[in-house]
């Protein structure tokens, strides 16, 4: 459940440590934004000396959200926070390297190369 | 399918039941239902909260070690289907099942073993001691057929319920 102002963890070592979440990507009046949906989201805090800076607009995926998931086989996945991996336009990872657990739900959604 | 076990009471959690919260280094924690989901966000330590499995293993409460456990251990490997296999584990469980529960009960009687003897005697010396909450301790050295003499009777409830009557 993101919505704008969500402020939200970086799993990837693209630079961004954490982002706050400006709009949920998608026709319509979206209200939350759950896990593999894409957000626009802009750097709230980055390490420095990285190609991604401190106020910068970029895309995001979600990969993990602390409400809970509810799965076909009736299984409910709680993570421990809420984290994003930036994306560019196509959907690829900005980042080489992924950190902290991956929902499987991105799979189905085509975001094979962030999947492990 | 998996029946898993609550992280917390080690109870059995069937499938579309509980919630399983996955922490960011990978563990997976099982709950069979929001009370135990609740105290493990309160961080309270199982071992400690009374009425859970590990508390009670833990204290001697229940057994801690039997071979019917070691059926129920976890396997990783799947195994081939067979029929014949199949009909026989489902034979076997109930079985195991009756042994285990029939081990257990064994254990309770053994661990309850001389409560009653123990009851008896505090219920005894209530008796001597506290006797002045039923009658005033004037009236007991006056009429001395109301004094208890202690007597050793073989009741099966303990007497400390029943004042003397006149």
């Amino acid at each position: 459940m993101i919505q704008p102002q969500t402020l939200l963890n970086v799993a990837d070592n693209s630079g961004a440590q954490k982002l706050m979440c400006i709009r949920i990507k998608g026709t319509g009046n979206h209200q939350y934004a759950n896990i593999g949906d894409i957000i626009v989201a802009v750097i709230k805090e980055a390490v420095p000396n990285m190609p991604l800076e401190r106020s910068e607009v970029i895309r995001v995926v979600i990969v993990r959200k602390c409400k809970e998931l509810k799965r076909d086989n009736d299984m409910i996945i709680r993570y421990d926070d809420n984290a994003a991996v930036i994306i560019d336009q196509e959907g690829n990872p900005k980042g080489t390297r992924i950190f902290g657990v991956i929902a499987w739900e991105l799979r189905q959604l085509n975001f094979t190369k962030i999947v492990r | 399918m998996r029946l898993e076990k609550c992280w917390f009471c080690s109870s059995t959690v069937y499938p579309g039941h509980g919630i399983q919260f996955v922490r960011n280094d990978a563990k997976i924690f099982r709950f069979c239902r929001s009370k135990c989901h609740k105290n493990f966000k309160m961080k309270r330590n199982p071992r400690k909260v009374k009425w859970t499995k590990a508390f009670r293993r833990l204290h001697g409460k229940d057994m801690t070690q039997d071979s019917t456990f070691e059926f129920e251990r976890k396997r990783n490997r799947p195994e081939r289907y067979n029929r014949n296999v199949t009909m026989e584990t489902l034979k076997a469980i109930k079985k195991i099942d009756k042994i285990r529960v029939a081990r257990e009960a064994r254990h309770h009687t053994m661990r309850m073993k001389g409560k009653k003897g123990m009851e008896q005697k505090a219920a005894a010396r209530e008796l001597e001691q506290d006797i002045s909450l039923v009658k005033a301790p004037l009236a007991l050295r006056e009429k001395s057929s109301l004094t208890l003499s202690k007597i050793k009777v073989k009741a099966s409830q303990p007497q400390a319920e029943y004042p003397m009557e006149e």
